[in-house]
């Protein structure tokens, strides 16, 4: 097989790939953006190129004039390398990549983030030995027999008789762009090629064919797509290798909190475009991120699987949601069919696939349902609870026999926004603190032990713990006026000193305010009323259920014992309760690497009743009551009681 | 054939509260008070008992009280200048079985007057009238920090009932009231679940139960009477059934509250049809402190000696079985 170097201008960068590569999927290889909103369909006509130097076989596209074919100018999709190249991409085909301007995005977050660190961490992967490897796009190598004078069915169909003698496949589509190259790719790589299949709903498409052996190389990506961060995982479908997990700040933060306050902004003009962009370009960011830590070629990402909450995913899909917030509160689509991840501006190989969880209602997303699906509450016999915390903590109540699940909104406290020294899991967070009695010394570990940054959800939940205990904060979380060091009066009243100036890696110090407790007590009563009134919906109580699984982003550590001091969780029996880290997460890769459990999570998706808080005016009553550390009702934190 | 009653059975019962201690327990009054210990709802005797009515405080303020409207005022005519006359004839004369003393004077808007001025007044007071005593702070959180303290200091073994006390200033009083052995007044805004945070908060503290007073913040009739009235209906049912941190009894403070109201306060000429200012404000107390009884308030505190007069009247009838 010929290899051809390619040089993209303005960018200056140089690509080899096999003759017959298209220019665009060339372009991608070397991290050159085109756009390509159908996809490398040849429809359209945004990906136009200007040839400078070498040979290539075109497809004749209506898209191109003849001024513009006269200048040289081919659709990158539908034009092929047969020598070396010379391109320039013209300023209307390239990716404006600064629509969320850099400026006022920065000036928003300014204080609020730091960039994103690497960090590794493995949320439970509870069922995903239990389903079929059948990942969402599959890569398979075949060497097809030339056509002669006895064999003489078409190419389309030759290829098809060879898939179907390695797997059973009934339904099988082919777009025009992959038809109009199939003759030629056929001959030019001596009928040697590797074809990947993919999932879309009931049939499976033939979504890329390459010339020559490829199929090692079939990378996928699951994400979490939460109201405040978005976590990707890169994951070799063939091997199920998890290659790198990254988190980074959903950046559409910049325009609000909380999914309501980004559905008011999706109204403004140009507001549900710059949401969409802001969701995109992180996840965008992930993927080069771990795709050049991998040494891997973009055109060999094939899909893309991808679990949020509801308004995450309209937002993504660039789907207006305002029907969200209106009665009677329904969303445009809870099942959404699997796309090309290009048409939602996801930038992998340009005919990859697309998918996202199945969700519930307008606030109970895909993430719930892969979080029910990788800790297995739908085939369990016992009652269980899975709470996932978040800005929107989902909760859901259930077993093999039904699921019910509902929202409430706590606000992004426990993934480090909206306090003062918060920050994600990351790299310096301190997630794990321990004070002493007597002089309020502060011991404390940090994520991958560097020098402190900020403080990460669980390490609030130690921290507050350990405060009530040591008698720092009174049970209303007042900081109480006592002669220490550590104790003073700041700018927004008094605070803690978590760590001193010496000790951290910002030049500051790190302190918990008053201000920071109360959104913390907010935070943590939003989700125990959620699940209480839950729980108490179904006539049970918390002591009858079996099993509670806590998910959130929370990293690789939970002190649960202390999340029940604080009053975030009930006060059953410790062994009943399991912490499984993202589970949305979890979820989304089992989903991605097999369509058994995608169609397993459809079926969760529909079982799952959904309960709105907001019509139960006990809610209100039982959110005040939890306003308190642990709990205005002792009886319920019987563990407590001194 | 005859009805038969459906009787509630309540798991709890609120808790007694005694104010004032005799020389025999290491105090001076002449009497004590006890009220609280309703195992039921407000005067229904037949589901279980009501040991102790409710009790009604006169109010004496350590200075001049010149908003009080004519009709209020004119009562006490010179003595509401003389502290100490107008404790006397609180005692004396309208046979008040609890006095609530306001040191509104120390309040920095009002005359600002030192807190030793105040222990003195405390002093005088301790000594001049024999029945058990509420001490009410002058409002200022500063002030009343300093203030309380001392005033408790004074009053120690006297077994007061010393407030208030709130969510966010409730630690230096409280302490204070801890070791001189006073009751305390938890005050919270017409809130439940504040009520029972705070009850929590100084019971932590070491304050046994049952010396807590809750003051729910009250409203006159048309002024909000509906929405405290429910709330201490909320909190009392809540008592009753098993909550311990709420099984406190009420103090309302009635007369404060009516006489602020417009309809005890506008003069004839400008509503005629609304009949003679005078009765209007007795009316306007009387009723508004009838309402809270019926909402299981233990104590009101109350301004003019007629209104009194008809409450007690009232309380007497309720609480005859």
């Amino acid at each position: 097989m010929k290899k051809f170097k390619v040089k993209f201008y303005p960018d200056n960068k140089i690509c080899e790939v096999e003759q017959g590569t298209t220019i665009l999927a060339s372009a991608i290889s070397c991290g050159v953006y085109i756009n390509s909103s159908c996809g490398g369909e040849g429809v359209c006509g945004r990906c136009k190129v200007i040839l400078l130097k070498g040979n290539v076989i075109s497809q004749p596209s209506g898209r191109i004039t003849l001024e513009e074919r006269a200048k040289n100018y081919y659709l990158a999709c539908q034009t092929t390398v047969q020598s070396d190249l010379e391109v320039q991409i013209p300023p209307e085909s390239r990716i404006d990549l600064e629509k969320l301007s850099k400026e006022e995005l920065d000036l928003r977050l300014k204080g609020l983030y730091t960039k994103s660190e690497e960090l590794s961490f493995s949320p439970s992967a509870k069922r995903e030995k239990l389903f079929q490897h059948s990942p969402l796009a599959t890569k398979i190598y075949l060497e097809l027999p030339p056509p002669t004078l006895e064999d003489k069915i078409s190419d389309l169909e030759r290829l098809y008789r060879a898939i179907r003698k390695i797997q059973s496949v009934q339904i099988m589509q082919t777009g025009l762009a992959n038809i109009r190259r199939l003759g030629g790719l056929l001959r030019s790589s001596e009928w040697k090629v590797t074809v990947t299949l993919g999932k879309r709903g009931g049939t499976t498409e033939i979504v890329l064919i390459e010339p020559g052996d490829t199929s090692q190389y079939n990378f996928g990506l699951a994400f979490d797509i939460g109201t405040t961060t978005i976590s990707g995982q890169l994951i070799n479908l063939r091997t199920k290798e998890i290659l790198g997990t990254k988190i980074e700040h959903n950046m559409q933060a910049a325009f609000g909190p909380d999914v309501i306050t980004r559905i008011i902004y999706a109204q403004e003009p140009d507001g549900l475009e710059k949401l969409h962009h802001a969701v995109i370009d992180v996840m965008n960011e992930i993927i080069q991120d771990l795709t050049q830590e991998n040494g891997i070629d973009l055109n060999n990402v094939t899909c893309v699987l991808c679990a949020g909450n509801t308004t995450m995913i309209h937002l993504l899909l660039r789907v207006d949601p305002t029907y969200i917030r209106r009665q009677p509160y329904v969303p445009t689509a809870n099942f959404v069919p699997t796309i090309r991840a290009a048409e939602a501006g996801i930038k992998i190989n340009p005919r990859g696939l697309l998918s996202c969880v199945p969700g519930v209602s307008s606030y109970l997303g895909g993430d719930l349902t892969a979080g029910v699906l990788s800790c297995g509450i739908d085939a369990e016999k016992e009652l269980c609870l899975l709470i996932d915390i978040g800005t929107n903590g989902e909760i859901v109540l259930g077993n093999k026999d039904f699921l019910i699940g509902c929202a409430a909104s706590a606000g992004p406290a426990f993934e480090g926004s909206g306090v003062a020294y918060g920050m994600r899991a990351a790299k310096g967070a301190i997630q794990k603190v321990n004070i002493e009695p007597d002089d309020y010394t502060v011991k404390f570990s940090t994520i991958l032990d560097a020098r402190p940054r900020g403080i990460c959800g669980s390490g609030y939940i130690d921290l507050i713990a350990e405060m009530l205990d040591k008698k720092i904060i009174d049970k209303s979380g007042k900081i109480q006026e006592t002669k220490n060091k550590r104790l003073r009066k700041g700018e927004f009243g008094w605070e803690f000193v978590v760590a001193f100036k010496e000790e951290t890696d910002i030049d500051r110090d790190i302190v918990i305010t008053e201000i920071d407790i109360d959104n913390l007590k907010r935070a943590k009563a939003a989700i125990y009323a959620g699940a209480s009134i839950l729980v108490e919906h179904m006539n049970f109580n918390f002591w009858d259920i079996k099993k509670i699984f806590i998910a959130g982003g929370f990293g690789n550590y939970l002190d649960i014992d202390n999340a029940i001091k604080i009053g975030l969780l009930p006060d059953i029996e410790r062994r009943k309760i399991t912490f499984v880290g993202n589970s949305s997460l979890a979820g989304a890769r089992s989903i991605l690497l097999s369509y058994e459990a995608m169609e397993k999570a459809e079926e969760i998706a529909r079982k799952i009743t959904y309960f709105e808080l907001s019509v139960d005016n006990k809610y209100m009553d039982e959110y005040m009551a939890a306003l308190f550390f642990p709990h205005t009702d002792l009886n319920r934190f019987p563990s407590m009681k001194r | 054939m005859a009805m038969e009653l459906v009787k509630e059975k309540w798991l709890n019962a609120i808790n007694k509260v005694t104010i004032g201690s005799t020389a025999e327990e290491g105090g001076s009054r002449t009497k004590v008070v006890t009220l609280g210990g309703e195992e039921t709802l407000p005067f229904l005797h037949a589901e279980g008992a009501l040991p102790y009515k409710p009790v009604i405080a006169y109010e004496v303020w350590d200075t001049p009280a010149r908003d009080w409207p004519e009709g209020l005022s004119s009562v006490y005519g010179k003595v509401l200048n003389e502290p100490f006359a107008w404790a006397k004839i609180c005692v004396e004369e309208y046979k008040a079985e609890l006095l609530c003393v306001r040191l509104v004077g120390a309040h920095p808007d009002v005359e600002n007057r030192s807190v030793e001025e105040e222990a003195d007044f405390i002093e005088k007071i301790r000594k001049s009238c024999g029945v058990p005593l509420i001490v009410v702070g002058c409002g200022d959180t500063t002030k009343d920090n300093a203030l309380l303290p001392v005033c408790s200091q004074v009053l120690k073994g006297e077994h007061c009932l010393i407030g208030s006390v709130t969510q966010d200033n409730y630690k230096t009083i409280t302490a204070s009231c801890l070791a001189d052995g006073h009751n305390i007044i938890a005050e919270s805004p017409i809130d439940v679940n504040i009520a029972k945070q705070l009850n929590i908060l100084i019971s932590d503290m070491g304050m046994p139960l049952e010396r807590i007073v809750i003051d729910p913040t009250v409203g006159a009739l048309g002024y909000g009477f509906e929405y405290a009235y429910s709330i201490m209906e909320r909190s009392r049912l809540a008592a009753l059934a098993g909550d311990k941190m709420l099984a406190m009894p009420f103090i309302c403070f009635v007369g404060q509250e009516s006489w602020r109201a417009k309809e005890a306060r506008t003069a004839e000429d400008q509503h005629p049809e609304w009949g003679a200012v005078l009765e209007r404000g007795i009316i306007w107390e009387a009723v508004t402190a009838a309402g809270f009884l019926q909402a299981g308030a233990d104590i009101l505190v109350m301004r003019h000696p007629k209104a009194v007069e008809i409450v007690q009247k009232n309380i007497e009838e309720l609480m005859g079985k």
